[in-house]
């Protein structure tokens, strides 16, 4: 097959032969078309991209990239010289295209050259900077340069973002100060200086108030750059905004500062408050505040080891500890009295109050807060009152007591004389004298122990008694010192109930309640004293702090004076008093409300001004064993 | 020599008050309260009362109230338990306002009392 080469140039000496050589020696993929779009030409390089010998394409209009190619060069002209990039395939195509006239015919020469190479580095860069220029958007920083000879400034878009302005606009140095927050200015000016004299600029933060008058917090780093003569032209800096950043850490400062007057207000606190943890497996200190440490020499990290067990006296967490650290358990609240050991091995009588910080609602606290006092001055003191109110009382049985002695020295006295007298004459019945002298003594001597029990100082000891002898005793003891007006009504129905109580502290309730009483009537009139077994059911317990279940109740009821609500609200105030001056301390009812607490039974009254008062307490009944 | 009502409740101090009255001669009735008294007092013929103050249920100075209050002047001899000093001791003044001849308090020598009763009964 003949290939019909058109020599290049009319008066070349080029053979076709040549000419082909010279083709295919092209470093690009080449083709000349005929006017009908037929390959007049073509080089081997252009046949892969022909997808077909040279040879079978001649004379053909060809598929393809070069029909691609040579349709968008005759677009753009087909008597310019046109120059693009094309992508074909999977490559990139650097294509020029021109006119050749060869003798009386306008030929069009197509090459193309494979820079899919050099497209993908660009690709790199590109995406590189786009990259960057997200990176800047998102940590909204921004680039900029001064020049020092005009003052004028180059920034980078974002830097227009960050301040607010449409991009492009001019800003002189002057005019950017304007923009500084007053407050902030003299820094600017300093760091201008700075720059001036040819210092970096490291992490300068200033504010400045935008257009839309938004505050925005701005950090600057810069560096002065030199020419080639090393003369400072220009300033290079970034640009960030950091008001979100600013305003965390404002947060994160009022936090501190929250966190810092909490604790301080912790440590000046006049109770010791500790915190508990029960993640593990016995409760731990969190944090105890510094009453905490005074009261026990121990701070959190020497409480750490053994938590709870390391305020335990030795032996005691059978105790009432055992409590504690099952209300942490239960997660619940709760109060106790207990023993409590310092780091220096003294021990004191502490008040310890337990509450459970929920911090999700309806599951177990895992968080307590425990509140400790030193009460071993407050229940001395409360120990004194005590102690004084029974001297009072014992002060007001007095005549019944002188009563009862005299009663019992009549005889004695009295039988020893006229014995002397008939010694000789009748000696069986100086006999019986001697027995009725010998028992009355004897009864005497009962009578005082009675006294000196009652006066005694020491910690009431609760053990089971029968109920209704302690009382009926205590009424006995003081029946005679009552005035004559005053009569006694008593029912003690109640067999031999056994309750956990306190003799003395019994004789100390039943004389307090029936003196009020007899002094509510003005000396004159009826005292019921009724002692019974009951049973509460859980509405009635609730109210007075009890458990449904039988209690023992005795009840001292008058018909006098009454109280009105306001004074029947402040009765159980120690000294409250409506008494005259000299006729009592004030501390009766009180005494008695602390004494039944003490037994964990509970006092309540009821009155009515001018119908009168009854006083009912609550008294355990002893379990069987 | 005297018919005389003792009212006291104490056992011991009644056979004391008896012992010393009948070694004067003295005859006695006793009662252990105000209101057993009155009984005795309505049934029988009395020179003198001899009666203590503080008792169960009837005391001396009800007592008192009654007889005096149904104009019955019959001497009465108060012995008293209280000590005149002690406090809530009403007796002495108590007794004299409702019309008690003589108050001596216990515990009373023999010849206190049977001075007691000699005074009262020569009146």
């Amino acid at each position: 097959m003949n290939v019909p080469v058109t020599p290049l140039r009319p008066k070349a000496t080029l053979s076709a032969l040549d000419a082909q050589r010279l083709l295919d020696a092209l470093p690009s993929a080449a083709a000349v078309f005929g006017p009908e779009g037929e390959i007049a030409a073509a080089n081997l390089r252009a046949e892969q991209l022909l997808a077909a010998p040279v040879a079978a394409v001649i004379g053909h209009a060809p598929d393809g990239a070069f029909r691609l190619f040579r349709e968008r060069a005759e677009r753009i002209g087909t008597a310019e010289h046109a120059r693009f990039v094309q992508p074909f395939g999977s490559l990139w195509y650097l294509v020029e295209s021109f006119p050749l006239t060869v003798g009386k015919q306008t030929l069009r020469a197509v090459m193309a050259t494979d820079i899919t190479d050099m497209k993908s580095a660009e690709f790199e860069i590109r995406e590189s900077e786009a990259r960057l220029e997200e990176a800047t958007r998102i940590a909204q920083l921004g680039t900029y340069k001064l020049y020092w000879d005009t003052g004028k400034m180059h920034w980078s878009p974002q830097v227009y973002a960050i301040h607010g302005m449409p991009p492009g606009g001019i800003v002189t140095l002057e005019r950017y100060r304007d923009m500084i927050h007053p407050d902030d200015r003299e820094l600017y000016d300093r760091t201008q200086q700075n720059q001036i004299d040819g210092k970096p600029v490291r992490g300068v933060e200033f504010r400045i108030i935008r257009k839309d008058g938004a505050v925005r917090w701005l950090r600057k780093d810069a560096r002065v750059l030199f020419d080639s003569d090393g003369e400072p032209y220009a300033t290079f800096g970034t640009c960030q905004d950091i008001t979100e950043a600013k305003q965390h850490e404002q947060e994160l400062k009022s936090l501190l500062r929250r966190n810092t007057i909490l604790y301080e207000a912790l440590d000046a606190s006049p109770i010791g408050v500790g915190v508990v943890t029960t993640d593990g497996e016995s409760p731990e200190f969190f944090y105890v505040n510094a009453e905490f440490e005074r009261l026990t020499g121990h701070n959190t990290s020497s409480l750490s080891e053994r938590g709870i067990e390391t305020l335990t006296p030795e032996g005691q967490l059978g105790a009432g500890w055992a409590r504690v650290v099952q209300t942490l358990r239960a997660s619940v609240s709760g109060a106790f009295e207990l023993t409590c050991l310092r780091r220096d091995g003294g021990q004191f009588l502490a008040q310890i109050e337990i509450a459970p910080v929920r911090d999700h609602p309806g599951r177990d606290a895992t968080v307590f807060v425990l509140n400790l006092r030193d009460i071993t001055v407050d229940r001395q003191r409360a120990e004194s009152l005590l102690q004084s109110q029974k001297m009072e009382a014992l002060g007001q049985l007095s005549g019944g007591v002188a009563h009862e002695i005299n009663n019992l020295l009549q005889p004695m006295l009295a039988l020893s004389d006229l014995g002397r007298d008939i010694a000789d004459k009748d000696p069986a019945k100086v006999r019986k004298y001697f027995e009725v002298i010998a028992s009355s003594g004897r009864k005497a001597r009962d009578v005082v122990r009675q006294v000196l029990t009652f006066a005694r100082r020491d910690a009431p000891q609760l053990a089971p008694y029968p109920i209704a002898d302690l009382v009926g005793d205590a009424l006995h003891l003081l029946h005679s010192g009552l005035p004559p007006g005053i009569h006694l009504n008593q029912t003690l129905d109640c067999g031999d109930a056994r309750a956990v109580v306190n003799p003395t502290q019994v004789s100390q309730v039943v004389l307090n309640l029936v003196t009020n009483a007899a002094d509510a009537m003005d000396g004159e009139g009826e005292v019921m004293v009724t002692l019974g077994e009951i049973e509460l059911d859980q509405p009635t317990a609730a109210p007075l702090t009890l458990t449904a279940g039988r209690w023992i109740r005795l009840a001292v009821s008058d018909k006098g004076c009454g109280m009105d609500p306001y004074t029947l609200s402040r009765i159980f105030e120690p000294f409250f008093t409506t008494k005259l001056a000299g006729r009592g301390t004030g501390l009766g009812l009180s005494v008695v409300y602390s004494i039944v607490a003490g037994w964990g039974g509970a006092l309540k009254v009821d009155s009515e001004v001018d119908k009168g008062t009854t006083a009912m307490v609550y008294i355990p009944v002893a379990t069987d064993g | 020599m005297a018919h005389i009502l003792l009212v006291e409740d104490s056992p011991e101090v009644s056979m004391t008050v008896r012992e010393i009255l009948a070694t004067a001669g003295h005859t006695l009735e006793e009662a252990p309260s105000g209101k057993e008294a009155l009984k005795l007092l309505a049934g029988g013929k009395f020179d003198l009362i001899v009666t203590d103050i503080w008792m169960p249920g009837m005391d001396g100075i009800a007592l008192l109230k009654e007889i005096r209050g149904a104009g019955n002047a019959i001497p009465v001899v108060v012995i008293s338990g209280g000590a005149p000093n002690a406090p809530l001791t009403y007796t002495a003044p108590l007794a004299a306002t409702f019309g008690a001849n003589v108050v001596i308090y216990k515990p009373f020598e023999k010849a206190e009392l049977l001075k007691a009763v000699d005074t009262v009964l020569s009146d």
